[in-house]
């Protein structure tokens, strides 16, 4: 084929050019650290990488999730603790109450005590978190739990025993709260409250009572103490849900990198040959172009 | 005395020789110049007997090398590269824009998400419930710049086919011009080698903006139209085309053409399918997402009888202006204010799914639509890639068969300058010698 002198010049053209995209294309990988640049350098690991990214959000937020459910769990039981201690100084009092060798000055002295104690549980469990909203009303947060009017102690109006779920995995939730309309806690203070005047007044006769309100105390205490187990419970389950999540997320990360990280020693290579090629065609031309007849003649 | 007028002539010869290498020589690096040369004729004799060898030489004609095959599929080539050259700039900025993993849609979707998830923790506090409006505005932010940089795309594409189209109608009248001026040196009988070079750079010209169809004519005129038929020059008549309201048409001669807007070619014909098969899918698929969105979130908030979060404006996609964080509906029907049961199917919302146009009329996940619209965006984008470079590759490869027709080799001009030099010599001893016999005859007497 007959070659036109111009030939020479758009053939090193062509060929600087190419080798300039390669060049630049190869600095951009390894400036960037990684491999894929935009989508249509490789389109099907720009969509998995994405699709695992979409993954790593959620799994971020459910970590965060189950950190924020860990507190309010804690906040419970400490409550709930709390309040076990103080029915256990009522069952005390009734008890001593109960023994027969206590004289009525001995009875009206115990009214005093359990009086701050049965305030003590009134307030425990009106227990509001840092927002204003109660704790133990279900989902009524708006309500206080347990209120008292005319000297009867009675549930709010809407408090009930619904659970606030809370997300800490894909399709897993966990209850956060407790709700004391569960176990019958206005019941119990009203006798509470009508032992103390009993026990005020003198009209407090005998051993039974007593007893009774020791069973009465007896039950709350085991539904207390089942709630606080409920609580470590579930403190456990979501423990190995916090583990199971950063074990996928790891498995996650290893996989972005293996499918958008760079090879170095891969793009050091395609470097040193693009370097190759430019030096070559431009020695090449060099001698090429110095070739003309008109320097003979 | 026939020596003499046989030396003359070729003397005579020699010297248009020379003068067309000198001027090939002059053009060797002139863009889109035919190389020229002589044709040679030797004149028979007329009378004489049959002593009489002959009346010297002429030159019948200049050749032009060159091959109008060469230079169609030239214009062919151009016409290819052109059009994936069109789309490529818009497809990279939409590459870069939504590739971006931290300020794109998905992004804003996962955010979204994600606060709804936080929510769950404690459904009735005020500063996780003002997150959820929050991160719902972000969401719809994102989407509005989405379609901002569409349509900033779609007036970038309209202003680029206006400029296309004036700069067709100034070849197109160049063309016309030029076909007269060729016509009217033709008859003339006049060189028009280089009329010629220049009408057949502006048909280059022109085939990179539109396909064409070139067609010669007997008096050394050519008749251009598009690739489907619509004439753009005829003789010394140049149509004009417009796109008046959007819609592309062709003037000529007082008749106006509809010009369809496929197949045609060139950068024209890459703008226009870009703009069809690319750009717009895309805007009615974020659309579609939208609309999806603000449908999926109103109708479970209304479920639990609240007011919707999101106000589809037309195809833009707006946050109520009257909704509040205590207003939002995350608690289920019957359940008090703390309860997060609609919370609970609102964040079961993202594996629902939207039905979307362009991926067939199936329903997609919610979540995984951007995804996928990148991963079809870098498809198109990759295809466009690989055309381009083999259009090019196309491109300089018929750019190199007309050159090895029409371009000029200087070794091989050095080598005509030699030879015709060394003719023009021979032919002055030839007359010197001529002269030298008759003064022999003269000095006879």
């Amino acid at each position: 084929m007959r070659i036109a002198t111009s030939q020479y010049s758009q053939t090193m053209n062509t060929a600087l050019q190419t080798a300039n995209a390669g060049l630049t294309q190869v600095m951009s990988q390894m400036a960037s650290g990684s491999r894929i640049l935009k989508p249509s350098d490789d389109t099907i690991a720009t969509v998995r990488l994405a699709r695992l990214s979409r993954e790593e959000a959620a799994l971020d937020q459910y970590r965060s999730n189950i950190a924020a459910l860990t507190t309010r769990l804690q906040n419970n039981e400490t409550t709930l603790t709390s309040m076990q201690d103080d029915l256990l100084m009522v069952r005390d009092l009734m008890g001593w109450a109960a023994d027969g060798a206590s004289t009525p000055e001995d009875v009206k002295a115990m009214a005093t005590s359990l009086e701050s104690l049965r305030d003590s549980l009134f307030y425990s469990a009106n227990t509001r978190n840092t927002e204003g909203q109660w704790m133990f009303s279900g989902t009524a947060s708006n309500v206080p739990t347990l209120q008292l009017t005319a000297g009867v102690y009675s549930f709010g109006p809407g408090v009930n025993t619904q659970t606030q779920q809370v997300a800490v995995g894909d399709g897993v939730t966990i209850a956060a709260n407790v709700s004391l309309q569960e176990y019958g806690l206005d019941v119990f203070l009203n006798n509470l409250q009508a032992a103390i005047t009993a026990f005020s007044n003198g009209s407090y006769v005998g051993a039974n009572p007593a007893g009774a309100q020791i069973d009465a105390v007896d039950g709350l205490l085991d539904f207390l103490s089942a709630q606080v187990a409920q609580q470590g419970g579930r403190q456990n389950v979501i423990n190995t849900m916090d583990d199971n999540h950063a074990a996928v997320s790891l498995s996650n990360k290893e996989a972005t990198l293996a499918l958008g990280k760079v090879d170095y020693a891969e793009a050091a290579i395609r470097l040193n040959s693009y370097e190759l090629a430019v030096q070559a065609t431009q020695k090449a031309y060099a001698r090429v172009s110095n070739l003309s007849l008109f320097d003979v003649l | 005395m026939s020596m003499m007028n046989n030396a003359l002539s070729g003397a005579i010869a020699a010297q248009t020789a020379l003068n067309t290498t000198s001027q090939n020589i002059a053009n060797a690096a002139t863009p889109g110049y035919t190389r020229q040369g002589v044709l040679l004729k030797s004149l028979q004799a007329v009378g004489g007997g049959t002593n009489a060898a002959g009346n010297g030489v002429q030159v019948s004609a200049l050749i032009r090398f060159a091959d109008g095959y060469k230079s169609l599929q030239m214009w062919k080539a151009a016409s290819e590269l052109g059009r994936y050259d069109a789309g490529q700039p818009y497809l990279n900025q939409l590459e870069s824009v939504m590739s971006d993993d931290t300020s794109n849609i998905n992004n804003a979707l996962d955010g979204f998400f994600a606060s709804l998830n936080a929510a769950s923790v404690q459904p009735d506090s005020a500063a996780l419930r003002s997150q959820v409006l929050t991160s719902a505005d972000t969401l719809v932010r994102r989407i509005a710049s989405q379609q901002q940089l569409f349509s900033t795309q779609q007036n970038a594409l309209r202003d680029q086919r206006g400029a296309a189209l004036n700069q067709i109608n100034g070849y197109t009248a160049d063309i016309a011009l030029l076909n007269k001026q060729i016509a009217a040196a033709q008859a003339g009988g006049l060189n028009t080698s280089g009329l010629l070079d220049a009408r057949d750079q502006r048909i280059d010209a022109l085939a990179s903006l539109v396909g064409v169809q070139v067609v010669a004519q007997q008096d050394g005129t050519v008749n251009v139209s598009l690739s489907s038929g619509q004439p753009l020059v005829v003789g010394a008549e140049a149509a004009v085309m417009g796109q008046p309201a959007g819609q592309l048409e062709l003037r000529f001669a007082n008749t106006t053409f509809g010009v369809s807007s496929q197949g045609l070619g060139g950068q024209l014909g890459g703008v226009i399918d870009y703009e069809k098969q690319v750009l717009e899918p895309m805007q009615t698929t974020v659309r579609e997402l939208a609309a999806g969105i603000a449908t999926l979130f109103n109708g479970q908030l209304a479920a639990a009888g609240g007011a919707p979060l999101f106000v589809l404006n037309g195809t833009q996609l707006e946050l109520s202006t009257t909704i509040t964080a205590a207003t939002l509906a995350f608690a289920a029907p019957g359940e008090g204010a703390g309860g997060g049961g609609n919370l609970k199917e609102l964040i079961k919302l993202k594996n629902s799914t939207v039905v979307v146009t362009q991926f067939g009329g199936t329903p997609t996940v919610l979540g995984d639509i951007y995804t996928q619209l990148v991963g079809t965006l870098g498809v198109r984008s990759q295809q466009n890639q690989a055309a381009q470079t083999t259009a090019q590759a196309v491109r300089d490869q018929s750019q190199a068969n007309w050159a090895s027709t029409s371009g000029v080799n200087s070794d091989e001009e050095a080598i005509n300058l030699m030879q015709y030099q060394q003719m023009y010599q021979a032919n002055m001893k030839v007359i010197a010698a001529a002269g030298k016999l008759f003064d022999s005859t003269l000095a006879a007497f």
